[in-house]
């Protein structure tokens, strides 16, 4: 079964939210349908974190949140090795965390250009507008 | 004049590099000497672990009362290799760590206890530990256990040390541990710190070790004073 | 609404505590209870902060357990939970009870034991404020959203790691005159950040954030004492005047605020509380702000009203939030240094603020202070709780 992360999208005006909120910011509409995250993005900002929950082994994780084309924003792990603000990203799904010995799927961001980060570098860091589709 | 009986009791002394001294700058602007202490200094360092070897808290007990018997065997002569590296700040005693040589290419590492604490003192001397048995012991891997899971899991993953479960460290634990010589030079610039030579009047500075005044290392430590003093 | 006073204000030593989380709340209630000079028997209602106590300490109902540990019974009592912000929010409540006039005097008690558990623990107790399918899952930390946010602000405003660790020195350096602090121990810039060593010394815990950019985990409690301000003359001390309170909330997801560096809930909370003092950011005397992390008091500095945007690393430069300085900020320390038992904090800074306006803050006394105010950040700003003190007319 392919795992998925999924944004609202509202059945009434076509608003994306990213997570899920109980009306629709736009049109206070309560039905909504879900989207994959999926496609490219832009890095906001990351950070390389080192202090880090009992269930994790690594040494540090990066997090990262990225606009994505799509229009929503989304938090998630960052498989980038020297990542700069303003590249461009590709989201995938993967497992992100073991909790009680159960992989958790989420949203880990690859960079689209793995060789082109100092290029990148120049890009805007962020995006002065909100992220409304 | 030894006896006959004290000279079998005692084990055929190996020679062992020296560890050259070293001075850390702390993030609170005070300058850490890392140096070795010597068979004379030994009794300073019992007389200011002795009062940790009850306390619970941290595994403080644990490490002190080991770290005492250690030490104790290392002064009575019962051990044939043990060296033990003290941290002193404007001569006062910061942290210690011992371990000894298992065999030429092989460290054990003892213990590591930190008196002044919240300024990575522990950290600053676990590494120092490394640093000799690597660079100047020579040797090609070091032997680490757990005994307190929290700190040492923070080792295990900052170097990050290997599963070796085929080997039985000396203090008993499982599972051991290594460090091998590859990962310390990995990890090297990243935790090993520490400039040399020590300026002499640092080092002078650092003789003789003084006990840290016990009230201040209880309330640096974290425990009931009621229940110490 | 009646005006309400605090008459009564005490705090524990912060720091690992000796004793259970029951008896640290009890004694710092005993100490405001004291301070105000009062029987137990007056005290119509309780207030208890607290975040963690069912998880941490294994003990839920934390504010009748409280009662039955002081046997105040048959008093009312709650318990309020708002994350790092359940303290002044308890306040707040505590304030709404003796304004309505169905309570006259009420006592609020914040506290925390957290190094209960081990630091690993405690970072993910903490992190269950995040949101728990697009943040938490991820293995987002309170450290983690900070430094985030910390690199999106340092490169917005020229804002570098030596601002960040001046918040710290400077922090450090007035807990060193609170007798209550945590840490008490003197930093400087050299071994911080300018030494070879200081990669070892001060690691990034979530970069650009390194280690002595992060509050410490601490247990500690602080008590208040409230009471309508008519009935003020029955008690010892001079009456402090709450006069004014804001609250405000914002998306839980950090990810979703349209710009991540403005914490609408703060300026929110802010304007709010000032409106009802009557007051200006110029009026105050002295601030304690939410410094979990370093940024976050440069960062809240403007965002209160401080400082214009932008300006708050220039103000710190200058000395301006020194405690000799014209708007000394965390005098008593703050969470950097005096520590952060999550649900005493927002209490606490309200005893420091109390006692500053009294002139009772020994060696950190800042000159002649008017007003005090207060930040009180719950999640990473999803839930901000301003508070304004005032000495009396
Ligand atoms: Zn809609």
């Amino acid at each position: 079964m392919a795992h998925t992360v999924n944004a609202a999208r509202c059945n009434k005006c076509g608003q994306l939210s990213y997570p899920t909120h109980y009306y629709c910011s736009k049109c206070n509409a309560t039905e909504f349908s879900p989207i994959p995250i999926s496609g490219e993005g832009t890095l906001l900002t990351f950070t390389r974190a080192y202090a880090l929950s009992l269930d994790y082994e690594q040494l540090y994780v990066t997090f990262g949140i990225v606009q994505m084309d799509q229009g929503v924003r989304a938090t998630g792990q960052l498989d980038i090795q020297e990542p700069v603000l303003g590249m461009r990203v590709r989201a995938t799904v993967g497992p992100v965390r073991d909790i009680g010995g159960r992989d958790v799927f989420g949203l880990r961001f690859v960079s689209v250009f793995p060789d082109a980060a100092a290029v990148e570098s120049d890009q805007p860091a962020l995006s002065a507008s909100p992220s409304a589709s | 004049m030894m006896d006959h009986l004290e000279a079998m009791l005692r084990p055929p002394k190996l020679d062992m590099a020296p560890y050259p001294a070293k001075h850390i700058l702390l993030a609170n602007g005070e300058t850490m000497v890392v140096r070795s202490a010597s068979l004379d200094e030994v009794d300073v360092l019992l007389d200011a672990i002795d009062p940790l070897r009850t306390l619970d808290r941290d595994f403080y007990d644990v490490v002190g009362a080991r770290l005492y018997a250690e030490l104790l065997g290392w002064k009575r002569h019962r051990v044939r290799n043990e060296y033990c590296l003290v941290g002193v700040i404007d001569g006062e005693l910061a942290g210690i760590v011992n371990g000894r040589m298992f065999d030429e290419k092989h460290g054990i590492s003892y213990h590591t206890l930190t008196l002044k604490r919240g300024l990575r003192i522990g950290a600053h001397l676990f590494a120092s530990k490394m640093e000799h048995h690597i660079e100047y012991l020579g040797q090609d891997e070091v032997w680490i256990v757990a005994e307190s899971p929290i700190g040492h899991r923070r080792w295990m993953i900052e170097y990050p040390l290997q599963q070796k479960f085929s080997i039985q460290h000396e203090l008993g634990g499982a599972p051991s541990w290594v460090l091998t010589r590859e990962t310390y030079f990995k990890a090297k610039s990243r935790l090993v710190s520490g400039a040399r030579p020590v300026p002499a009047h640092l080092l002078e500075k650092s003789y003789p070790i003084r006990k840290p005044d016990l009230r201040t290392m209880l309330i640096q430590i974290g425990e009931t004073l009621e229940a110490k003093l | 609404m009646r005006d309400v006073v605090i008459v009564g204000a005490a705090t524990t030593q912060f720091g690992r505590a000796q004793w259970s989380l029951l008896k640290l709340m009890a004694e710092a209630a005993h100490g405001a209870i004291t301070d105000a000079g009062i029987e137990r028997k007056k005290i119509d209602a309780v207030y208890v902060a607290n975040m963690g106590s069912a998880r941490n300490n294994r003990q839920a109902g934390i504010a009748s357990a409280l009662v039955d540990r002081m046997n105040l019974y048959p008093v009312a009592a709650d318990t309020i939970e708002n994350g790092p912000a359940s303290g002044a929010s308890a306040v707040k409540n505590g304030f709404l009870a003796v304004a309505s006039g169905m309570y006259d005097c009420v006592l609020v008690v914040g506290g925390e034991r957290m190094q209960e558990v081990n630091n690993f623990e405690a970072t993910e107790f903490v992190s269950y404020l995040s949101h728990r399918f697009a943040e938490y899952i991820y293995g987002i930390t309170l450290p983690a959203l900070a430094g985030m946010f910390a690199r999106l602000w340092m490169q917005k405003y020229g804002v570098t790691s030596e601002h960040l660790a001046m918040v710290a020195i400077k922090n450090h350096a007035n807990a060193l005159l609170n007798p209550a602090s945590h840490l008490k121990m003197p930093i400087a810039m050299e071994g911080l950040l300018h030494s070879p060593d200081s990669a070892m010394n001060n690691p990034f815990v979530a970069d650009p954030l390194r280690f002595f950019d992060c509050c410490p985990v601490s247990d500690g409690a602080a008590a208040v004492l409230l009471a309508p301000a008519d009935l003020a003359k029955n008690f010892k001390k001079t009456p402090i005047v709450i006069s004014g309170i804001g609250q405000a909330t914002d998306t839980q997801a950090v990810h979703e605020r349209p710009d991540p560096t403005v914490l609408t809930a703060v300026q929110t909370a802010s304007r709010k509380a000032f409106a009802m003092a009557k007051l200006e950011p110029k009026d105050i005397s002295l601030a304690e702000l939410h410094d979990a992390f370093t940024i976050l008091e440069i960062a809240q500095s403007e965002q209160v009203g401080f400082f214009p945007e932008g300006e708050g690393h220039l103000a710190l430069e200058r000395g301006v939030t020194q405690i000799t300085g014209k708007l000394p900020i965390n005098a008593s320390g703050g969470l950097k240094a005096k520590g952060h038992p999550v649900g005493a904090t927002g209490v606490s800074q309200i005893v420091e603020l109390a006692l500053q306006l009294r002139g009772e803050a020994g060696k950190r006394q800042v000159k002649n202070p008017r007003h005090g105010f207060a930040l009180n950040f719950g999640g990473f700003g999803n839930n901000v709780v301003a508070t304004i003190l005032s000495k009396g007319a």
